[in-house]
């Protein structure tokens, strides 16, 4: 078992130590702090556009992320031969590649958990300051530090991991990621306080929105094994459109604006119908690796 | 005593054509080689660009399917991890991955080895020692020279203490103070009981580190021998079998 880590810690070392990670990631904050704030005065909708924000970044973002940072691994260990090099160690083909589809796995988990903590705070914000608005046109008070909280998730990272790397080289990438990722999951719990359980109410609707990026993972990884770069994104591509259909049901969302949530049920299904995604497309990725020269 | 059993590395009637997208054979990379590394010699694998020579350690490696013939490896199929278990491999260009630093790369070869943790740990140290890298340790190896980049792929290749050392090309990219150490450490370990398979364009090299060369060109093998008995330079019967220097130069143009 223990190849088959090393290559999994490798490969998600990898994935967010690199650049276009972190501008991803950082994208996706942005999307979720700054899109509903100039329309929480507007429409008294606050909550609706905080959670869309937040679907919605975790949803183009959390695809960007899954689909690049598997091809960008895959292909570079084949382009640079850093795949050859691993397989003629004691390493099966079929175990080379679940290890590489397992870290990318992890890296979009860590991923994640950034882009869902700022989004509980957001949402607990627009829910308990669109109530105070209502009554005392105060909204600034409560929405303020939940704005000044996701702001610190994108800029804070930064200015540390900057330092850290001047005074005691760690790598600034890798170490702005998860510094942004600590920040915005202790933000995430912290917001749990501010709107009781209200804020939860948008896990179940997260999850709907990751389901897919763990299925576009798992294909992307898979095309990289087969095609070149450009050819593993279209192909991915394909399957996302492919994938559509099923996301009109995510407007079941629709039922956290009235102040519901989505049902387990939904939930339930949605990962049935992900798990048999993956899984084909990860046999797909053992055949391709198996007969790859 | 049973040859079979002696034999590291055996190779019989092997070919391999690579094809294109729609199966049409492109080269005839390797034409019925027949070979056989023993167990605690260094064996060399000699020949100009284009004459087989990684490609043919690449189906001792299990990286290429044979087209025809039949590769083992400690008497397994070269897929066979059990195989692999036993095995380190240098290749020609030093592939490692740019965002780990000179004490991660050769632990993460150590994982791969299946090494614990501790043990990795120690291996390690021991062979940045060995290379003289402990200085630089914690650099990411994609800001290393070529050359350091190349210690640090020994000494990833050495981290499994493998019965078998694959070295292709070992002493490319090395200046001679480092070509000296290299051969050197090569001469120790197959003193210390290691079979070495190494492939070079230097003659000079594989004369001081071989016991018994293979000549390969176009693909075939032209020649074996022991370097003790050639009754000649390495470089002179070289060209004796591959022909002049020209056609040497020429080889992967003429094809």
């Amino acid at each position: 078992m223990r190849p088959y880590v090393s290559i999994t810690q490798a490969t998600a070392l990898e994935v967010l130590s690199s650049p276009l990670s972190l501008l991803v990631l950082l994208a996706a904050l942005a999307m979720e702090v700054f899109a509903p704030v100039f329309h929480y005065h507007q429409f008294g909708d606050a909550t609706r556009m905080a959670r869309d924000a937040a679907i919605s970044a975790l949803f183009t973002c959390g695809a960007v992320f899954a689909v690049f940072g598997a091809i960008r691994s895959v292909r570079r260990e084949i382009e640079t031969g850093t795949m050859e090099m691993a397989l003629a160690h004691p390493v099966s083909r079929s175990g080379f590649f679940l290890a590489k589809a397992a870290g990318v796995a992890v890296s979009f988990t860590v991923f994640a958990v950034a882009v869902i903590g700022i989004a509980l705070t957001m949402f607990a914000g627009a829910a308990v300051g669109g109530a105070i608005a209502e009554e005392t046109a105060q909204l600034a008070r409560v929405y303020g530090p939940c704005v000044a909280a996701g702001v610190a998730a994108m800029v804070l990272p930064l200015v540390l991991a900057a330092a850290l790397n001047r005074f005691f080289r760690f790598r600034f990438t890798l170490t702005a990621f998860l510094l942004a990722t600590a920040i915005a999951a202790v933000a995430g719990v912290s917001s749990m306080f501010l709107a009781g359980g209200d804020a939860m109410r948008l896990v179940p609707a997260a999850v709907l929105a990751i389901a897919p990026a763990y299925v576009l993972a798992a294909a992307a990884t898979a095309f990289a094994v087969r095609f070149r770069a450009n050819a593993a994104a279209a192909l991915s591509g394909v399957a996302l459109v492919l994938m559509l259909p099923a996301a009109d049901n995510y407007y079941r969302a629709e039922a956290l604006a009235r102040g519901g949530t989505v049902p387990p049920a939904y939930v339930a299904l949605a990962l049935a119908a992900a798990v048999p995604a993956v899984v084909g497309f990860l046999l797909i990725g053992i055949h391709f690796s198996r007969n790859r020269e | 005593m049973n040859m079979e059993a002696e034999n590291v590395v055996s190779l019989a009637n092997v070919s391999k054509t690579f094809r294109d997208f729609w199966l049409r054979p492109t080269v005839a990379a390797v034409d019925s080689l027949s070979l056989a590394v023993r167990r605690g010699e260094v064996f060399g694998l000699l020949g100009p660009n284009g004459s087989g020579k990684s490609t043919t350690i690449k189906m001792i490696l299990g990286l290429l399917s044979p087209s025809v013939g039949e590769v083992r490896l400690f008497g397994l199929s070269p897929r066979s991890v059990a195989a692999r278990r036993r095995l380190g491999y240098l290749p020609e260009l030093s592939f490692l991955h740019p965002f780990l630093t000179a004490a991660e790369t050769i632990g993460y070869y150590a994982g791969l080895c299946g090494l614990t943790r501790r043990e990795a740990s120690r291996r390690t140290r021991e062979l940045l020692a060995m290379v003289g890298l402990e200085s630089v340790a914690k650099r990411p190896v994609g800001e290393f020279s070529k050359g350091m980049a190349r210690r640090v792929a020994l000494a990833s290749a050495l981290v499994g203490r493998p019965e078998l050392l694959v070295l292709d090309e070992p002493t490319s990219g090395l200046d001679p103070i480092s070509t000296k150490e290299v051969k050197t450490l090569v001469k120790a370990l197959a003193q210390g009981g290691m079979t070495v398979l190494t492939t070079s364009h230097l003659l000079a090299d594989a004369e001081d580190i071989c016991d018994r060369v293979m000549i390969l060109n176009h693909g075939k093998a032209v020649a074996e021998g022991e370097v003790s008995s050639l009754g000649t330079s390495l470089e002179e019967f070289f060209l004796a079998k591959v022909g002049s220097v020209q056609d040497f130069a020429l080889a992967p143009f003429l094809r």
